[in-house]
């Protein structure tokens, strides 16, 4: 274990808290963002008064100077912040103070002289994440000084920390997280055990439990580089690629449906497979994004570019009958608008939709620069077939098509009979006719165009009872046609729409042209000279190396995986109004090594923008590694584990909660990709929407895949996937819920794939060990929990085993369907130990 | 007073101890004992997220049983009486209402003709209240509601308008009211979930599960669906060959192990888990005898209508009487299905009065079966659709009406509402309001208010900025308040 040694005493480097200058940009224009402009902006100030540059707050307004330079306790900004003016109320009016910290930190600033830069305009890349991130220097952690506290003497809360520490912060992210513990007077937490580390490792990484042997080997491996050699084991699997696919779908807004109220099932998993094969092979975050934003547009175009387009493709599609079909078409746009805010920017975006934002440089005209760059594609669904079989398809088609309009210029009756068979129609059943059919459903018979009379004539002769035997012309037709999936995608439109201003976000109401252009607040990029910015230049500009948010939004994001929560609390809003961020210099250091990665004997010429470089420098550091253990002197004093001074334990995703059960009840089918599949879920869960749409239970090795492919209905979402808080796939999910409750209790307990996994625990310790209950008992706890049970946990297993072997009865006992090869009362009790186990809150729970 | 919850609903309810909350008496041993051995002072207590909150002022309603027509029920043929409309029956709607509006269909060349009811109205009650003859139970309690014959809302697809009319939003993502007001003021109920859903109806109503979403809030406080007859909530029943006994002695074990795991990590959560197995023991027994009315009087289901070997509408709301004197906090019944459009299955003249018949009984038993049971007085009974239908026919099969959102009616009784009263106008011919306009978000800022609860204060914070049920909208309809 190269990185951690544990020693009895401690030091920190006051080089590391020595005092710097307050910095105006980075400490002080924040918290008046944050506290003050809502009131005293740009748009009419309170009182005259701005506070969104410093020139400004020195200016003052009716009330006179909010500052005096070099004089915190003349200044008006500090006496209403702390409560003292005798005429103006505390402010933020009406709303929570200053943190003291931050009130003595302003205090600071204005000793100091007030300095802010020169020229600073209002609202304009001044707000910290607008400006780009500088490599911060590596705090030097060195261990051999002993510091005392700053007041000379211990304060009551702080700990004491001539405790345990970690000596060697060669890794930079110890050094950084160290270094503001030191300042916060706080002990990190010991590392935790092998066990607990492997197991971490595999949910994290792979969102797999570790095998029992996995497990031994690790614990036994004495080698200094054991460690590392486990991570890049589980790198280099590919169920990596599911684990973090699933988290990118998430963003995504991945469904398997068209959601609104039609919700029929839609095809799109080869896009879902193509995040996975992406993360797998490692795609650099850059051309990752370029890939799925407008992998149309690169130069030659490879299907599966195409296939990568599928991102912007997971809006919803709104079937029901009577729609403007253009309001729809426009809600996706500001769909797609809104989630390349969130994903990449981490910006509100979405604000400015319908007036200009009231927090950050956005306007909303420049909200339409960014929508007019994604206004202009059509959006087909592409078959996924070679060449040779597209022509079979289209050929066989064309045969039934000339089939079709031969039996309709013989047979006089059939418009009448197809209305007739239309008309008999209850509106259930018209509900499960295509869409097509159902709007020329909606025009009376007479004004049909015979184009749409043979669209209903068709869809007579393929589905009415009376026409058996065209039907059976039809599939004789058919009987040759190679199977053929298809996928949603973008496709550039070869002549632009128009892209207006639509006041108040309200599509009817046109507020006049708009150009394709980026906002002004954030880095210029220059596309080519002879047209507007198109969607391929939004994706270049997206992951230009000027962005100064993308790479930290991204490194965010995947640190909250990890962490349970973001060096920026707020991970979709690094605006104005958004959180600060703990670790700044941290988040800036991890954004430009994800950029601009270092040279290492590990790797001479790294590759930047590799997720898999960034999720090792991470999983590496001592950091990660930690107990998660509450520990009472620390929840005193940072509940919310702001500071990280110990792992948190985290609720596993819901895909997880399903493949942790699977992987230990040895069920599992590891098969990578392929359609969604339909795993067992309780009776009458699908009539929950409009249509009952089918649920068509898998046999066989496709009941037992992974959970990232269950056929997710946005209407009708799977249960137990449901109430463990997997994303509704509406919107775009950058973090998910961790609810805890009696439904999830009730789904493990009972539902009936969560009681298949069970009977398969149980049979699989009946087989694999031979009849010794400690032994079984151990078995079985740790493919639930990797660990052992203790002397405690074992005794009250080896109780519920007595009592179970007491009470149930042999009727009980034989009354289910018992594995061959398996004594039935044996495989009752050892049903209720797997059940047990498969509820614990341990077994759901990354450690 | 408690302060509402800021951010985390989970960390600042009301926290009680396990030994009150829990009922169960056999953990509180394990875990007494669990706590002196390691005498750690700051192991937290056992929380639920459902435990009852106070909210920003004494509520009047403490409870809403919400009564939702899905797919827009016609005000037309039921509450609002327009006899211009009648005399202008086959006649071109006059230009000036219909400019500038959008409806759905709007391709097509259906309804641009007046259409008058063929119903007859009278004046009900007391209060006089205009009810048609469609209605005759509903007739019966008029004087103890409040009609609003000008609700408006914004979006007119059902789907869209759905989701407007509960979480005062078409976008998807927002929490329900349902969920808003369990996250305000959680619930009573020890055994039951806070918020649940009842179904009735050829199908479900569209959009399905978001109707009930929690939105960004945690899922602790989506609708719980739950269905009359079968297995009332989805995996409530113990596997098949697991006896109750069994089911508690792996329940037992799963709680002594959990408790262990608290003892060893200290994390909060983990309370959390226990409460919830421990409630979801309780729903297992006191969900199948929530459905089970066997016990009701013979009257009681003749008031209501209800074949007990039956799924209904009525039936429905008996149960919602069942679940909020169990302490459920919000019960809403969605029926359908609403939508008039003339088709087949869809007309005026054979399906809507099927409709209307469906849940007229039902909804006026409800509200007397409340009054005699003195339960009216803190419970607010709300009746509506997504949207009402145009005062222009549609004709396709037979004759139907599209749908409308400029003005369309509602009923609201019970806890805090001024009963026997018609509130707002229309116009001549029932197109939009002519005073009194009650918007979908005033509706939820009312509703909010007889909860208790301040719609502006109410407050969320997602996505960078505090969301509200109201959004930026929303005043008290005082003519609504008692």
């Amino acid at each position: 274990m190269k990185f951690i040694a544990v020693i009895g005493t401690i030091a920190w480097s006051a080089a590391a808290l020595a005092a710097a200058p307050v910095d105006y940009v980075k400490e002080i224009q924040p918290l008046l963002a944050q506290h003050c402009y809502q009131c005293h902006g740009a748009t009419q100030p309170k009182h005259g008064l701005r506070l969104d540059t410093a020139a400004f707050a020195i200016k003052g307004g009716q009330s006179g100077p909010a500052i005096a330079p070099g004089k915190s306790s003349d200044s008006l900004l500090v006496q209403v912040i702390s409560g003292t003016h005798k005429d103006i109320t505390r402010m933020p009016y009406k709303k929570p103070p200053l943190a003291d910290a931050h009130i003595a930190l302003v205090r600071r600033w204005i000793d100091e002289g007030a300095k802010a830069p020169a020229g600073e305009v209002p609202g304009s890349k001044v707000h910290w994440s607008f400006v780009a991130p500088k490599r911060p220097e590596v705090p030097k952690v060195i261990s051999k000084e002993v510091i005392s506290p700053k007041d000379g003497k211990a304060a009551k809360s702080a700990p004491l920390y001539t405790q345990s520490l970690i000596t060697n912060h060669s890794h930079p992210i110890d050094a950084f997280i160290l270094a503001r513990l030191a300042k916060e007077r706080l002990t990190p937490s010991p590392e935790a055990d092998r066990v607990t580390l492997i197991r971490r490792l595999s949910l994290d990484l792979l969102g797999l439990p570790p095998k029992p042997a996995d497990v031994d080997a690790f614990v036994n491996d004495q080698s200094p580089d054991a460690y590392e050699k486990v991570v890049e084991r589980l790198l280099a699997s590919p169920h990596y690629g599911e684990r973090w696919g699933r988290w990118w779908l998430d963003v995504a807004r991945y469904a398997d449906s068209n959601g609104y109220s039609i919700d029929a099932p839609r095809s799109i998993w080869r896009y879902r497979d193509w995040v996975i094969a992406a993360l797998n092979r490692d795609l650099p975050f850059d051309q990752f994004t370029i890939e799925q934003l407008a992998g149309d547009m690169l130069p030659n175009a490879t299907m599966e570019q195409k296939v990568a387009t599928g991102f912007h493709r997971n809006t919803q599609i709104n079937q029901e009958g009577g729609i403007d079909k253009e309001q729809f078409r426009i809600e996706s746009v500001v769909d797609r608008v809104a989630t390349t805010g969130y994903a990449w920017l981490g910006l509100t975006i979405a604000c400015a939709n319908c007036h200009d934002h009231k927090f950050d440089p956005i306007s909303q005209k420049e909200y339409f620069g960014l929508y007019a760059m994604l206004n202009n594609q059509d959006e087909p669904d592409i078959p996924l077939t070679s060449p040779d079989d597209s022509k079979r398809v289209a050929d066989i088609e064309a045969r039934v098509a000339g089939y079709i309009a031969d039996v309709w210029k013989k047979d006089a009756g059939i418009v009448d009979r197809e209305l007739k068979w239309e008309g008999s129609m209850t509106p259930e059943q018209r509900q499960g006719m295509s869409q097509l059919w159902r709007e020329i459903y909606d025009v009376p018979p007479v004004q049909r165009t015979d184009a749409q009379k043979l669209v209903m004539v068709t869809t007579f002769l393929e589905n009415a009872p009376e026409n058996k035997t065209h039907q059976a012309a039809i599939k004789k037709f058919r009987a040759e046609k190679p199977k053929v999936d298809t996928t949603m995608v973008m496709r550039e439109a070869a002549k632009p729409r128009r892209t207006y201003l639509q006041i108040k976000g309200d599509f009817t109401r046109d507020g006049g042209d708009v150009k394709a252009h980026f906002p002004g607040a954030l880095h210029p990029f220059k596309p080519a000279p002879d047209r507007e910015p198109n969607r391929l230049d939004l994706a270049r500009w997206l992951v230009d190396e000027a962005n100064p948010l993308t790479a930290r939004v991204l490194v965010n994001r995947v640190w909250q995986q990890y962490f349970g929560k973001g060096l920026v609390d707020t991970e979709n809003d690094f605006g104005t109004q958004g959180a600060l961020p703990s670790h700044p210099e941290l988040l800036d250091w991890l954004a430009v090594e994800f950029q601009k990665p270092t040279p290492s004997p590990h790797s001479a010429s790294p590759i930047p923008y590799s997720l898999k470089s960034l999720h090792r420098l991470i999983v590496t550091s001592a950091i990660y590694r930690q107990s998660s253990a509450v520990r009472p002197e620390l929840q005193r004093v940072d509940g919310n584990n702001k500071f990280l001074a110990r792992q948190n334990r985290l609720r596993l995703d819901a895909e997880i909660v399903r493949d942790v059960c699977l992987s230990a009840s040895g069920l599992l089918t590891p098969t990578l990709g392929g359609p969604s599949v339909y795993p067992p879920i309780p009776e009458n869960a699908m009539a929950l929407g409009q249509r009952k749409q089918p649920w068509p239970t898998s046999t066989g090795p496709d009941r037992y895949r992974r959970g990232l492919y269950t056929f997710y209905y946005r209407a009708t979402p799977p249960p137990s996937m449901n109430v463990f808080d997997s994303p509704d796939g509406y919107s775009t999910c950058t973090r998910r819920m961790r609810s805890n409750t009696p439904l999830q209790a009730l789904a493990l307990l009972n539902d009936t794939a969560f009681v298949e996994f069970a009977e398969g625990l149980a049979t699989r310790v009946l087989k694999e060990v031979p009849a010794n209950d400690t032994a079984r008992l151990e078995h079985a706890f740790r493919l639930c929990l990797a660990r052992k049970p203790s002397a405690a946990e074992a005794n009250r297993l080896v109780e519920l085993l007595k009592e179970e072997f007491a009470n149930v009865t042999d009727a009980e006992a034989k009354g289910v369907k018992v594995p061959a090869g398996v004594e039935p009362k044996q495989f009752a009790v050892w049903l209720t130990v797997a059940r047990v186990l498969l509820n614990l809150d341990e077994t759901i729970t990354r450690e | 007073m408690n302060q509402l919850p800021v951010n985390d609903p989970l960390l600042t309810t009301t926290r009680r101890q396990f030994f009150n909350r829990c009922g169960m008496g056999l953990g509180s041993v394990a875990l007494a004992s669990l706590m002196a051995d390691k005498a750690q002072a700051n192991t937290p207590a056992l929380v639920n997220p459902f435990a009852p909150k106070g909210g920003h002022a004494a509520p009047i309603a403490k409870r809403v049983i919400y009564l939702f027509m899905a797919g827009g029920p016609s005000q037309l043929e039921l509450f609002d009486y327009k006899p211009k409309l009648v005399a202008l029956n086959g006649q071109p709607i006059p230009q000036s209402y219909i400019e500038g509006k959008r409806f759905a269909f709007m391709g097509s060349s259906h309804g641009v003709k007046c259409l008058g009811t063929r119903k007859h109205f009278e004046r009900r009650g007391q209060a006089g209240t205009w009810v048609s003859d469609m209605l005759p139970y509903t007739s019966g309690i008029a004087d103890d509601i409040a009609v609003v014959t000008t609700c408006a809302t914004n979006l007119f697809n059902h789907a869209p308008a759905k989701l407007f009319m509960n979480s005062g939003s078409g976008q998807f993502g927002r929490p329900s009211l349902g969920a808003w007001a369990t996250y305000g003021i959680g619930s009573e109920a020890n055994d039951l979930p806070g918020f649940v859903v009842l179904q009735s109806g050829p199908r479900g109503p569209r959009g399905g599960a978001v109707n009930w979403g929690s939105g960004f809030l945690p899922t602790t406080f989506q609708g719980v669906p739950l269905r009359g007859q079968g297995e009332p909530i989805l995996n409530l029943t113990s596997p098949a060959g697991i006896t109750a006994e069994r089911q508690r002695r792996t329940l037992d074990a799963v709680r002594d192990l959990n408790l262990q795991r608290l003892v060893a990590t200290g994390d909060d959560e983990i309370n959390t888990r226990i409460s919830a197995y421990e409630m979801a023991y309780r729903m297992q027994s006191s969900a199948p005898e929530l459905i089970d009315i066997s016990g009701e009087s013979k009257a009681t289901l003749d008031l209501y209508g209800v074949d007990p070997a039956k799924p209904s509408f009525a039936r429905n709301c008996l149960l919602a009487r069942r679940l909020i004197e169990r302490g459920t906090r919000f019960v809403q019944l969605y029926h359908t299905n609403w939508d008039s459009h003339g088709g087949p299955g869809e007309t005026l003249e054979d399906d809507f009065p099927k409709v209307v018949k469906d849940v007229d009984q039902g909804c006026a038993a409800l509200v007397k079966d409340l009054k005699a049971r003195g339960l009216l007085e803190d419970t607010l009974v709300i009746w509506g659709g997504e949207f009402g239908r145009t005062p222009m026919g549609e004709n396709r099969d037979k004759t139907g009406r599209n749908h409308h959102i400029d003005a369309f009616s509602m009923w609201f009784a019970g806890g805090g509402v001024k009963g026997g009263q018609t509130i707002g106008e229309t116009d001549e011919l029932g197109f939009g309001p002519a005073q009194d306009r009650c918007h979908v978000h005033d509706l939820h800022a009312t509703i909010l208010h007889l909860l208790g609860l301040d719609h502006l204060k109410l407050t969320f914070r997602f996505q960078g900025r505090d969301y509200r049920l109201t959004d930026v909208h929303g005043e008290l309809i005082q003519k609504l308040l008692a």
